[in-house]
């Protein structure tokens, strides 16, 4: 069970992580604070004005898809009219191609960059890295786990899976600040220090987009530190990479879509900068490339499509009772939890992905656009049953179980054998036949009578 | 009112009281209760494994023990199971039969709030108990607003209980997270959902109640092994025990 084709299963790894109990309620109780500030910001709006919100979310993002063409044509054009650069890229490949291009022509040394996990998806750093660009990432968690040669762990939060005596550590290394430090005003300021130099010195900016107006021509960058636009306002060439999922109609979406952005995430009321970037400064470049990677191909289904309404606020993460017990790492795919499935159940070699889920529905209940992610990751396990991938060895036991359970006299006859094993057996006996059951859970009591349908033959139709 | 019982595998064959006690209660309300023959499982466990083939035999079984069966509602005590047989018929069969099967499904507590607008209790239950607030019940059958949906909320069950004489309703801290149970992923992910188990054991255990009452047998079963393996000292109760008790 643990590796599947080279890679781990989610449970494997999960349990992995589950060997430390002490960190995974550690990590469970730091999201589900979040998961806490969001219930309060959502009812500070006002619970039915929150609903409201939710709804027209949805439908700003679902009608926006429907016509996706049409906007990124439109949004192009307005680019143009404001002096932007937009590139059209069909894969990642071809999107850090563009970027590298761009950043040859103007000799780039350096790149800022901030939170993207476009660029993540597009492995845009180690393709710049091998063709002698340093890049630089300015988010605090970013940069954290880039100093770590990590993948983020979280969409939004991405080194939240790091305690931080373990980030003070890294930095007295890596970046020289006291050793054994673990004040987070302290790592924040040295952290700072050492970014700021990097500011100063980067001959290119890069960030990713939150929502790009297709009636503006213009992108719309959410973050609460700064970072993206020290990195879009200081060097001349600025770039924004967008997958093409993140255009809107216009600003009235902007405004529906940013009082549940933040709101959703970390339980802010706003991100602390959000900035309309509408055309590039005096002597300046901008450029945005618009990716597709993959997104057209689910758009093909119109349930799977409704993953692309996400606005990334990593809401279901935070809820998910399983992301939060299993750490984002056991997923194996650069987006964790419920909205990851959704997005990358399809390439998922280990075909355990879409397991990694009780099917709650919470976090179709959180996501501020509605997106119907339990019925997404429960189609994804239909997709892989069709093809027969099944992970945990339900592809041979589920037929078993299916006929199992579709006959009267086996059903009946094989639990009338397991009540009455269980009521003369010792548990040590038992114990074995319950496998994970009795890892965790004594087994159940066996009725004392027979089964109800026998009770119920024997005390009201035989009456 | 005639109703016709679906009772679920895991109650015919681990929790027959659950059936026994939705069976004496429904009678004292003064309904007639049939139990069709044929019935077994709805499905679930292999569709939501994404089995869809495999489910087909079991699903239809059930579907067909109900068609023609004459009753006003079919009611079953496990809303889990009640919302994978609705949707599952709808699955595999679309015929106006299995439409009019479709439309009669009730969960207990949802038949007993809705449909015979149950207010009038005869005996008191002098207990606190800790209210299990199961997914699909929440969720899919909107038995209660979700902590996730905010605005006008409402609570089915605890409206249902709340006519009880001496019952004191509580909540477990993060009253709807999941108990873990969701089928095979008890064997699946058996270190994720041996946590979850845990960790909502100890959330009912720390109310302080002295039963930990649910409308799901299947999270009730998964709790109840759990609080005895952590030796909580607390014991689970289905909801229609409970009303049983106080009528």
């Amino acid at each position: 069970m643990a590796l599947i084709g080279e890679i781990e299963s989610h449970a494997s790894a999960a349990e992995k992580f589950n060997k430390d109990e002490a960190r995974v309620n550690w990590h469970d109780k730091a999201l589900w604070a979040l998961r806490h500030k969001r219930d309060l910001a959502a009812e500070s709006v006002g619970g039915d004005e929150w609903e409201r919100l939710k709804q027209l979310g949805s439908e700003i993002k679902l009608h926006t898809l429907s016509n996706l063409a049409n906007y990124l044509q439109e949004f192009e054009a307005n680019c143009q009219k404001n002096g932007i650069v937009v590139h059209w890229a069909k894969d990642g490949k071809e999107h850090n191609e563009i970027i590298h291009g761009l950043l040859a022509k103007h000799q780039v040394k350096k790149l800022v960059k901030s939170k993207s996990m476009l660029t993540e998806e597009c492995h845009l750093n180690p393709y710049l890295e091998e063709r002698g660009i340093e890049v630089i990432d300015t988010d605090l968690g970013e940069r954290i786990i880039q100093l770590r040669q990590e993948p983020p762990s979280h969409i939004v939060v991405p080194a939240i899976h790091l305690k931080k005596e373990e980030v003070g550590e890294l930095f007295h290394e890596k970046i020289g600040s006291e050793k054994g430090a673990s004040c987070p005003t302290y790592l924040t300021k040295q952290a700072r220090y050492h970014l700021r130099e990097h500011f100063l010195t980067a001959d290119a900016g890069l960030t990713g987009v939150n929502m790009a107006v297709a009636s503006e021509g213009a992108v719309v960058v959410c973050t609460n530190e700064g970072n993206a636009d020290m990195g879009a306002n200081l060097p001349g060439l600025q770039i924004h990479s967008m997958g093409i999922d993140k255009i809107v109609p216009n600003l009235d979406a902007v405004g529906v879509l940013s009082r549940t952005l933040a709101r959703n995430a970390t339980g802010q009321p706003s991100t602390t900068y959000n900035t309309i970037y509408k055309g590039p400064k005096a002597g300046g470049e901008m450029h945005v490339v618009m990716v597709d990677n993959g997104r057209t191909k689910l758009f093909q289904d119109e349930l799977l499509a409704e993953a692309y309404k996400c606005i990334r606020c990593g809401g279901c993460l935070n809820t998910c009772p399983v992301y939060r017990r299993s750490s984002g790492f056991s997923y194996n795919a650069l987006i964790p939890g419920p909205i990851g499935i959704a997005v990358s159940a399809g390439d998922d070699e280990t075909h355990s992905m879409a397991w990694a889920c009780t099917l709650c529905g919470s976090c179709t209940k959180v996501c501020p656009t509605k997106v119907p992610l339990d019925q997404i990751i429960h189609h994804w396990r239909k997709v892989h049953a069709k093809e027969g991938k099944l992970p945990y060895g339900k592809r041979r036991y589920m037929p078993l179980v299916g006929r199992l359970m579709g006959s009267e006299m086996m059903l009946n006859g094989s639990m009338s054998v397991a009540r009455g094993a269980m009521r003369i057996l010792p548990d040590a006996v038992m114990k074995p036949f319950g496998g994970a059951w009795t890892e965790h859970r004594e087994l159940p009591k066996a009725p004392k009578t027979g089964s109800f349908e026998s009770w119920f033959r024997k005390n009201r139709e035989e009456k | 009112m005639k109703i016709a019982l679906f009772i679920p595998c895991l109650v015919n064959q681990m929790t027959p009281h659950v059936g026994i006690a939705t069976v004496e209660l429904l009678e004292k309300l003064g309904h007639e209760v049939i139990l069709p023959k044929g019935q077994t499982c709805c499905g679930q466990p292999m569709t939501n494994s994404g089995c869809y083939e495999d489910a087909k035999k079991t699903t239809l079984k059930l579907l067909n023990a109900f068609k023609g069966v004459e009753c006003d509602y079919i009611v079953c005590p496990a809303a889990s199971c009640l919302v994978a047989a609705k949707e599952n018929f709808h699955e595999f069969d679309c015929s106006p039969e299995a439409t009019a099967v479709i439309g009669k499904l009730k969960e207990l507590t949802e038949f007993l709030h809705d449909i015979h607008g149950l207010e009038r209790f005869n005996k008191p239950f002098n207990h606190k108990i800790s209210l299990q607030m199961s997914c699909h019940g929440i969720r899919m059958l909107d038995l209660a607003t979700p902590s996730e949906t905010k605005g006008q909320s409402y609570n089915k069950v605890e409206a249902l209980l709340s006519h009880i004489e001496g019952i004191e309703i509580c909540y477990p801290e993060r009253r709807d997270e999941c108990c873990g149970f969701g089928g095979t992923f008890v064997m699946d992910e058996g270190a994720v959902s041996g946590k979850m188990g845990k960790d909502k054991a100890q959330a009912h255990a720390d109310t302080g109640a002295r039963y930990v009452v649910g409308f799901d047998p299947s999270c009730l079963m998964h709790l109840d092994g759990v609080i005895r393996r952590q030796k909580h000292d607390v014991q689970t109760l289905h909801i229609a025990e409970v009303i049983n008790m106080a009528l």
